[in-house]
């Protein structure tokens, strides 16, 4: 499903993806994590090319994302993705929020696209709050509208970039548990999150990078119980602590 | 004496109302064409095309640094040199549009960068092509920056067309001088002007501020 060969990518002289080599299948979910500034983000947002690297190969549902000359709006409207900050859009409520990409990229009709629109806001729980704007919900309705805008799009592909740093402790739990049953649904997803339980629960792989390179992948229980790394051994113990 | 100016330019009213319907004619031709060349030239200056942003960037610079009388003759001189003859009227509102696309679309640039760029990275990832992010996405979001100040831009150029009177349109200003020429009260000539110029431009003031502070308030629904 998603299969970078030897991905390269600098900021200017900051070498930030070292020699990446990954390979997700479908319906694997994939959990990223790792210090600040180890280049996370900048992984999952090669993804769907928000992100441009100078050097290696990247495949995504079999579309060469190397090739500048590739059709990006056709990709990215198969992967949806969840920002840290949500970045729902302001002036609308959610249910348009929700409703827009399908009516203009999937050309739907309007009232099709609003009753899926319904049906998906249903789905993050969110069914009573069709009509409100974004200010008006709290942080972890307005991430789980944005999740429901992911999904409006019958993604293949669903990246999550620190989902829930953004939010209020006592709201962490309501996206995680939308996570956590979209992935038990069997959609493939990567996220860069630190939440531990959220990992173990659900992934299949966690993978742990440090300054731009991969440095360990491995399944939840072992990458948490013996880290293979002196690196991935003291993140753990850090976040543990915290 | 005051008395009998007085009403001689009650009795040549009429004619004032034809400067200022040709005043409201010019700069709104003016305005409107000036809106549509400015959102385009702005979203291009917005863009990360550096050529473009470089090329209006330039445009900007040389109709901001130089006077709008001067512009004008060069408008109106130049072409014919080239073999265009242009009347008065289209060429004030050559120069007009010219003058207002370059300052509105520096208010739309700066509208458009306003916007987060997470907003764009939103748009973009959920597969809606460049036009729709635009349409539905980005401009809606930056017409509350843009909106005040494109209004009191509109005041300015309705003003700034009064020098259109110097290659003879029969304007408002220009009204005035030849009445100054029959009545020689140039005080009372010229209020009556002013009065009509501002008959015209307060509405637009009003608006302005109104916008500015319903922007501040609250979100623009589209
Ligand atoms: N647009 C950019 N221009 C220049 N440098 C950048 C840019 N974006 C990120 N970087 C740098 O690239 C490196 C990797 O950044 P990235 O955001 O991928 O890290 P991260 O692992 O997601 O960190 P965090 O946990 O803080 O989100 C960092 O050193 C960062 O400062
Ligand atoms: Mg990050």
């Amino acid at each position: 499903m998603i299969k970078f060969n030897g991905v390269n990518k600098w900021f200017g002289k900051l070498h930030v993806l070292k020699d990446i080599d990954l390979h997700v299948t479908s319906g694997e979910v994939v959990v990223v994590c790792g210090p600040s500034g180890s280049g996370k983000s900048t992984l999952i947002r090669c993804i769907n090319r928000l992100e441009k690297f100078q050097k290696g190969e990247l495949f995504v549902d079999g579309t060469p994302l190397h090739d500048y000359s590739t059709n990006l709006t056709k990709l990215r409207a198969e992967i949806g993705f969840v920002f840290q900050q949500f970045h729902l859009y302001p002036h609308m409520t959610a249910l348009q929020n929700v409703a827009l990409a399908p009516i203009n990229v999937r050309k739907m009709k309007r009232a099709d696209a609003e009753a899926l629109a319904h049906e998906k806001l249903d789905r993050v729980g969110l069914a009573d709050k069709a009509d409100a704007h974004p200010t008006q919900l709290s942080g972890g309705q307005q991430q789980r509208v944005a999740i429901a805008r992911g999904l409006a799009m019958s993604p293949k592909i669903m990246l999550f970039d620190e989902p829930t740093s953004a939010l209020d402790p006592e709201m962490i739990g309501e996206v995680l548990d939308v996570m956590v049953k979209l992935a038990s649904e069997g959609m493939t997803m990567c996220v860069v999150t630190h939440e531990m339980g959220f990992a173990r629960q659900v992934a299949h792989r966690v993978i742990f990078m440090d300054e731009g390179s991969l440095v360990e992948t491995g399944n939840p229980h072992d990458f948490f119980a013996n880290p293979q790394t002196d690196r991935a051994a003291q993140f753990i113990s850090k976040i543990l602590t915290h | 004496m005051m008395l009998f100016y007085f009403q001689r330019l009650i009795e040549i009213f009429p004619f004032f109302l034809k400067g200022l319907w040709m005043t409201a004619v010019v700069s709104g031709i003016s305005l409107i064409m000036a809106t549509i060349f400015g959102l385009l030239l702005g979203i291009a200056r917005a863009s990360k095309n550096k050529l473009l942003v470089g090329l209006i960037g330039a445009y900007v610079a040389a109709i901001r640094g130089t006077p709008f009388v001067v512009q004008i003759f060069i408008i109106f001189f130049i072409l014919p040199e080239w073999g265009i003859q242009l009347d008065a009227f289209p060429a004030a509102i050559l120069a007009l549009t010219i003058l207002g696309t370059a300052f509105i679309c520096e208010i739309v640039a700066g509208g458009i960068k306003a916007v987060p760029r997470g907003q764009w990275e939103a748009a973009s990832s959920s597969g809606l092509n460049l036009y729709q992010q635009l349409r539905y996405v980005i401009v809606p979001q930056s017409l509350q920056t843009i909106l005040p100040p494109l209004v009191g831009q509109y005041v300015l150029l309705i003003k700034d067309s009064s020098v259109v009177s110097v290659i003879g349109v029969m304007d408002l200003t220009r009204v005035g001088w030849v009445t100054v020429n029959r009545i020689p009260e140039g005080l009372m000539v010229f209020t009556l002007v002013g009065i009509l110029y501002f008959a015209i431009s307060y509405p637009l003031i009003r608006l302005s501020n109104r916008l500015e502070k319903k922007m501040a308030t609250q979100q623009v629904m589209l």
